[in-house]
């Protein structure tokens, strides 16, 4: 199988051909289903006292640096050894069924890499700013930590997000179908500030940002006024809105990024697809013009069905996922369950979930989870009354644009299957009358 | 008592917030000096070797196909075969020629495996800079200008996008070829689709779901 694996994420397809593998690896393999009901009146023993209660715990600093309950060990980022050639250009999941809230612990966000991860010295590290600019200037770790700071908590997603599924289930788990994206509270300076600094020309209508790293990742972010290489120019939200969140962070939840994050720097543009959010930062050039780099023709473009293929696909649309139950956290016994899932939108702020458990006939409005914030995972729930049937449950998710998340339908005839990218479309769980949750795919509506 | 102590912590919030946004208005007032240096295009040398689509950041210098030929053999073929075929899952340098590339995905064919330089690069001055910074993957950064303008012209070559006949590959070369797909790319215009919140009654008859499919079975009655 290995001689006909192609480059990096886009040999989905082979997917198909090694799920076997996928399996005999247990990777998707998940606990029993509990059958026991709730509420016996048969008498029972009393509860015995836990051994915890009668034995002297750990002393301070035992972990200086504090880690999950051995109990949580399953918990872990996971990939798919077969996805890409070399794990140094790969991808790994967050395990978004384990998560609660909207934060993704640090340890847990998705990584991905196209040279692998480095540790880069924050005493040597320089930020570069230049190009068509009053003041260029080069400024250390110190200069920048000193500078007005904002903080700000946003999702990043990866626009391969979902990529193995546009042809056909392959991944019973959503861990796999959604696990390329996190979010965080990241700390840094804000775009605006550097630009003032610098005394960015008002006729640069982009810039450029350059990693540190092996792959020395470069990417194009618009400014306003920005134009494609052939003179047209990008939608107004692309020119208008991206930059004015765009963060220079060097913290992450509360603490220096961490090396798989891009430490000691990286570039946050919230809401778009999170390759342009370059990690280990060093270089910004401001320009009139889009680099149109090896990420924006051969790699982060898609063929669309009419034999062409789309560029500077930058904002991650509004999309969402029902991560209890799902297909690694089945149903155990009949009655009360809360249906949670997370929502998200590249434009703004997610204005409501509709949740439906008849396959989309009929939806109802779940609750959203304070905090809502812009360009940020918002958790919903709505109450559920499990009584052994079987269901298909799906979320759908709009955003204040006015956007409503499309079904698979629609993105595949807007698209075709062979865009890779920006899958965004609503994900349908079965609960089978087992209790087991089983990840499908509804094909005509 | 209870009230008077709630009344006290709302004139301190007020107070506290009072001075919140005073401070915050002194803050902002303070000029932000003695961050950062200046830093000239002779200290960026050794950074600043980014091309864009145009040919502009091109540095001087130039490479032979037989030049490229040499080092591809040392330093590429391990990954993207002596041909450019791809081995062991690397990308391959000459994909399916423009027709077929664009009918299969009219067709919705598979066509992942199709892609190279001669279907999904729009302008050879970017597979210059791709190369010079980030190839071979092993070893970025590691090879001259010059090596890179060779090895530039000879991927170029195994994708039959130039003939053996081309004597020097240079800035000027790159600038001015053409490139097959150069005019296969658009640029984003999303959204493309348009869902409503629709509530009841929201679809009628038989629901066609498919769940992981059987192996071996590519079509899973999806298409």
């Amino acid at each position: 199988m290995s001689d006909r694996k192609s480059d990096e994420l886009e040999h989905v397809d082979n997917a198909l051909t090694d799920r076997r593998k996928f399996l005999r690896n247990g990777v998707a393999a998940v606990g029993s289903v509990a059958t026991g009901a709730a509420g016996s009146a048969v008498a029972a023993e009393p509860l015995a006292i836990p051994q915890t209660n009668k034995m002297l715990g750990r002393p301070v600093v035992h972990a200086p640096y504090g880690l999950p309950s051995k109990f949580e060990s399953k918990v872990l980022r996971r990939n798919v050894e077969w996805l890409t050639p070399d794990a140094t250009a790969s991808i790994s999941f967050t395990p978004l069924q384990d998560l609660h809230g909207i934060i993704t612990p640090a340890g847990l966000h998705f990584e991905r890499y196209h040279s692998g991860a480095v540790d880069v010295d924050p005493e040597a590290h320089r930020l570069v700013i230049h190009g068509m600019c009053e003041r260029p200037m080069q400024f250390t770790m110190d200069d920048l930590r000193r500078m007005p700071s904002h903080t700000a908590v946003h999702f990043l997603e990866c626009p391969a997000n979902g990529a193995m599924e546009w042809r056909g289930v392959q991944m019973d788990s959503v861990q796999f179908t959604h696990g390329m994206a996190s979010c965080s509270e990241f700390t840094g300076v804000k775009l605006s500030t550097l630009m003032e600094y610098c005394g960015v020309s008002a006729d640069s209508t982009w810039f450029y940002a350059e990693g540190a790293d092996g792959s020395g990742l470069q990417r194009s972010i618009p400014l306003p006024g920005a134009r494609d290489q052939n003179g047209n120019p990008l939608t107004e939200f692309d020119q208008n809105e991206i930059h004015k969140d765009v963060l220079i962070a060097y913290a992450m939840n509360g603490e220096a990024l961490r090396p798989e994050n891009g430490y000691p720097l990286r570039l946050v543009v919230p809401g778009c697809e999170a390759n342009m959010s370059i990690k280990y930062l060093r270089r910004m050039k401001f320009t009139n013009k889009p680099l149109v780099t090896y990420q924006e023709t051969r790699h982060y473009t898609e063929v669309t069905d009419d034999g062409r293929i789309r560029q500077f696909t930058l904002v991650n649309e509004a999309n969402s996922v029902i991560t209890y139950p799902c297909p690694d956290k089945h149903m155990s016994g009949k009655g009360f369950y809360e249906i949670r899932g997370l929502a998200w939108s590249g434009r703004g702020y997610i204005k409501g979930v509709d949740v439906s458990t008849d396959g989309g006939k009929t939806w109802r409005e779940a609750e959203l989870v304070q905090p809502v914030m812009n360009k940020c995972f918002t958790r919903f729930k709505i109450p559920f009354d499990w009584q052994g049937d079987e269901h298909l449950i799906m979320s759908r998710a709009h955003d204040d644009s006015g956007y409503v998340q499309p079904t698979l339908k629609q993105l595949r005839d807007a698209r075709g299957t062979n865009t890779i990218y920006h899958k965004n479309s609503i994900q349908t769980w079965r609960i089978e009358q087992s209790g087991e949750v089983k990840n499908v795919q509804i094909n005509n509506a | 008592m209870f009230k008077s102590t709630m009344l006290k912590l709302s004139y301190l919030r007020r107070a506290f917030l009072a001075c919140a946004v005073l401070f915050g208005s002194m803050t902002q007032a303070e000029p932000m000096t003695g961050l950062g240096k200046p830093i000239t295009d002779a200290e960026l040398v050794n950074w600043d070797i980014s091309v864009f689509f145009d040919g502009e950041g091109l540095p001087d210098g130039s490479g032979t196909l037989e030049q490229g030929e040499a080092i591809w053999g040392t330093k590429c073929a391990m990954c993207h075969g002596d041909f450019g075929e791809g081995v062991r899952g690397y990308p391959k340098m000459m994909g399916a020629d423009l027709e077929e590339f664009q009918e299969t995905a009219i067709n919705n064919g598979f066509n992942v495996e199709n892609r190279g330089l001669n279907n999904m690069w729009a302008h050879a001055p970017t597979l210059y800079d791709m190369i010079r910074r980030a190839m071979p993957y092993f070893l970025p950064q590691s090879l001259s200008a010059d090596e890179s303008y060779a090895i530039t012209g000879y991927t170029l070559y195994l994708a039959e996008i130039i003939e053996d006949d081309v004597e020097l590959i240079d800035a000027d070369f790159l600038r001015n070829l053409e490139m097959p797909a150069a005019n296969l790319f658009y640029t984003d215009t999303r959204p493309d689709v348009q869902n409503t919140r629709c509530m009841t009654d929201c679809f009628e008859g038989e629901l066609d779901v498919t769940g992981k499919l059987v192996q071996g079975d590519f079509s899973g009655g999806n298409e």
